[in-house]
């Protein structure tokens, strides 16, 4: 076995606030391999970013790494000081792609003199070096090479976008850490970043560590998914296990809710509800509200990943009931659909 | 048929802009600059129905919104209101109209004023209008968007509701008033997913229990069907295809629709879905000329028919021509890949062809091309434009009709000139012609 290019274990972030302690990842372990694309998932607020923050040591001032390690190629990172983070890791190892790109660049400087300023801080390139490098990615990510002397303004909001992939890219780094890099454009421009993407995963055996609300990008882009409900990691494994054999009732809950162009009348599923105000202790499923097979047992204590019982050996799921809930599912959407069926035609009757 | 007028019609509607002047236009004195938002739009609302009009963000959807609503001047063409055209509206006509026709935007975080209870959220519109019997309405409306039970919303602020429970309100306060449509910007794309299939279902209920009708307007088509019977495509300010939606995810016809549906991403790992092959952006919409919109970008761009070229050599020489006309060919980059010691039109013409294309043309195709190519590197740029238009006109570079069928779909493309069945895929792939 090659050494994993990262791994977390056990890890819990919190936030300082006026209302005291807030818990937005607890209890988080998860491993991303060389070459892999990993892609976490969860609706809003449910500590994707700050999952990802605290990987390059960005969190906001009031935010901590409470508990748990990072490693880095096996290197403890957890309690990396910026002036270590920075010399080590950023840019060169780990690039980071945030959520709003587009106001990511520097609007008085082109793009090529912020590749040089983060070049020159991280590297021993020379500048003619460093911007032969971002001219290369600029036409990876279907640029024109000429434009890396244009100022961000001149860019439109999709070539911005891939500017800032581009300048993600330059030094090479092992990992990208994107977070909802493509939230705001469209799907035709969705697709065309994630063309670049896969050209460079083929060239670089780059991994990426992509955050997104959104499933059906992870499913067709990554060869990992990790879902997460209110801090916690709910399943994780190969998007091949995780879409055919679901344990955990969010995971399988929310992959449902999606559309799919395939079947414009397919039932979407709801899930009820919101996730929990996050304290100090999650000290129990935080899906418990929201679950409809939730049982008291869920209340008392914070389930653990546990290993799914199928052909994928990562695949784990963390759910007192995994085994018996998404039976109960299937069993329960195929009656349900046969239900709403008769009830339609009682109250024709009416 | 009866003789009954349809609810809402928008005929040939054009809405443009004057482009604020940057300093250099100024000091030039150029005159400003026309951005053509919305361009000869044509839209048909029945009482009862749900369309959509789904386009990429700056296609010009919003803008369309907001001239039905009468918040810009038209530029030409009318919208008629229940037949009576909105240019003729007097001012009970207008408060009428204003009454029926209600909006639900986008981010039910910032449409919401924050010191307002829900209670007082909704109360305000039947307040202006005058109407009685407000506390229940306020309590029905708020059953109806299943904000159940409504003692416990009526006195909470928005920053008490959960972003699902916002945009119910903001739907509440879009039927309050009980109109006859409702014109619905991008309503949940603010939403987690969780929310959002709960959110359309329950707009779709309603439109169907209240009688209302909408537009929809959003560029998801993946959550259109949920909502919407028909879907209207909008590319750069025009309608290119319209027809019902299941038909149009299942078989689009025009170009672009294919390549929107295409890109859509399937939720199932099993899928092989073939990346886009569209590259760049569209273009903006500022001082077009005639001629289809999607031209520059489209994979099925039609050759002339009196010169024998493939599909993908032409692809090649329109896309660069259109560089050309925006002077954005990188002639410098270029430059330095050769050797500059004796500037040789001949050795600039063959490194440029070198760099943008990778067809071969032979004969009088790849001559035409050389001739362009050596004047732009003389500088000549409008010849070489003028040499590569006069060679490879393309039938798209004219306006393409819309046809339609007896079903209703509608196609606005060259390929279906005739009949909206009749494409003829796939295009001529000769050898060259010499
Ligand atoms: N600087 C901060 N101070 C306090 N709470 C925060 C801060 N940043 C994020 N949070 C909270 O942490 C939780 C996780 O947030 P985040 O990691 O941004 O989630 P996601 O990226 O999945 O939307 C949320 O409850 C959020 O409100
Ligand atoms: S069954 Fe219990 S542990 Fe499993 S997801 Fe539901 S609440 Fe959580
Ligand atoms: S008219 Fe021509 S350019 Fe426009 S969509 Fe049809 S084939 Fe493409
Ligand atoms: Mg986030």
């Amino acid at each position: 076995m090659t050494e994993p290019l990262l791994e977390a274990e056990d890890l819990t972030v919190q936030y300082e606030t006026d209302g005291g302690m807030v818990t937005a990842v607890s209890d988080a372990s998860f491993v991303i391999n060389e070459g892999e694309f990993f892609g976490l998932a969860g609706e809003s607020g449910c500590g994707k970013s700050t999952t990802a923050k605290s990987i390059i040591g960005g969190l906001d001032p009031n935010g901590q790494i409470s508990s748990g390690t990072i490693r880095y190629r096996g290197k403890e990172i957890q309690d990396y000081t910026e002036k270590q983070f920075n010399e080590e890791l950023r840019w060169k190892e780990i690039a980071w792609i945030p959520q709003s790109a587009m106001n990511s660049l520097d609007p008085l400087q082109t793009v090529s003199e912020q590749a040089v300023e983060i070049g020159t801080v991280h590297t021993e390139m020379s500048e003619t070096e460093l911007r032969e490098q971002l001219k290369e990615m600029f036409s990876i990510v279907g640029l024109q090479e000429s434009r890396i002397n244009d100022y961000p303004h001149q860019f439109s909001g999709g070539m911005q976008q891939r500017a800032v992939i581009a300048l993600a890219l330059f030094l090479e780094p092992s990992l990208i850490i994107a977070d909802e890099p493509t939230t705001a454009l469209d799907v035709i421009m969705q697709d065309q970043i994630f063309k670049h993407l896969d050209e460079i995963k083929e060239k670089l055996n780059t991994s990426l560590l992509l955050i997104t609300h959104d499933i059906s990008v992870i499913f067709e882009s990554c060869e990992t998914v990790a879902i997460m409900h209110a801090s916690q990691l709910a399943e994780y494994g190969s998007v091949d296990a995780v879409y055919a054999n679901p344990r955990h009732p969010y995971a399988f809950m929310f992959k449902e809710a999606f559309p799919d162009v395939r079947e414009p009348d397919r039932d979407l599923e709801v899930i009820e509800g919101y996730p929990p105000q996050l304290g100090d202790e999650i000290g129990f499923c935080s899906f418990v509200d929201r679950c409809p097979w939730a049982t008291e047992e869920c209340r008392e204590a914070a389930p653990e990943l546990e290993p799914v019982d199928d052909d994928d050996p990562r695949h784990v799921a963390g759910c007192f009931r995994k085994d018996e809930a998404y039976e109960m599912y299937q069993s329960n959407r195929l009656s349900s659909q046969s239900g709403d069926s008769t009830t339609a035609i009682t109250s024709e009757d009416d | 048929m009866t003789g009954k007028p349809p609810l809402l019609e928008i005929r040939n509607l054009r809405k443009y802009f004057e482009q604020n002047s940057n300093i250099v236009d100024m000091l030039l004195r150029r005159e400003p600059n026309q951005v053509q938002a919305v361009d000869d739009v044509s839209l048909t609302l029945e009482e009862n129905e749900s369309i959509a009009v789904i386009g990429e963000s700056g296609c010009g959807k919003t803008t369309l919104l907001l001239t039905l609503i009468g918040l810009h001047d038209i530029t030409d063409g009318e919208i008629v209101y229940k037949g009576k055209s909105i240019s003729e509206f007097d001012k009970p006509d207008w408060k009428r109209y204003r009454r029926n026709v209600q909006v639900v935007f986008q981010d039910p975080f910032n449409s919401l004023d924050p010191k307002m209870t829900i209670e007082e959220t909704l109360q305000e519109p039947l307040k202006i209008h005058g109407i009685k019997n407000r506390e229940k309405r306020v309590r029905d409306v708020l059953e109806h968007v299943e904000l159940n039970p409504p003692e416990k919303y009526l006195h909470k602020k928005p920053r008490n509701l959960s972003g699902g429970e916002k945009q119910r309100v903001s739907i509440a306060r879009g039927l309050i008033l009980e109109p006859d449509i409702i014109l619905a910007d991008e309503p949940v794309s603010m939403l987690d997913v969780s929310t959002q299939a709960a959110v359309l279902k329950k707009m779709k209920e309603l439109i169907e229990d209240f009688g209302v009708s909408m537009i929809y307007i959003s560029h998801d088509l993946s959550t259109v069907s949920y909502i919407s019977d028909t879907v209207n495509v909008m590319y750069l300010g025009r309608i290119v295809e319209t027809a019902p939606t299941e038909q149009i995810l299942a078989d689009p016809k025009h170009p672009y629709t294919e390549e929107l549906v295409s890109a859509v991403p399937i939720p199932d790992p099993s899928h092989d879905r073939q990346r886009t092959q569209m590259s760049g952006a569209p273009r903006d919409p500022v001082n077009l000329d005639e001629g289809c919109r999607f031209r520059d970008r489209c994979p099925a761009v039609i050759p002339p028919d009196d010169i024998e070229i493939s599909q993908e050599a032409y692809r090649e020489i329109i896309e660069f021509r259109e560089l050309l006309q925006r002077d954005e060919v990188a002639f410098e980059r270029v430059m330095n890949t050769i050797d500059k010691s004796y500037p040789d039109d001949r050795k600039m013409a063959k490194a440029i062809r070198e760099d943008y294309f990778t067809h071969d043309l032979t004969g009088e195709n790849g001559a035409v091309l050389n001739e362009a190519l050596i004047a732009f590197a003389n500088e000549k740029q409008d010849v070489a434009v003028k040499r590569l238009q006069e060679r490879f006109k393309s039938i798209c570079e004219t306006t393409p009709p819309t046809v339609e069928d007896e079903n209703g779909w509608c196609v606005a493309c060259h390929h279906y000139d005739q009949n909206v069945a009749d494409l003829q895929v796939e295009q001529p792939k000769t050898a060259q012609s010499d």
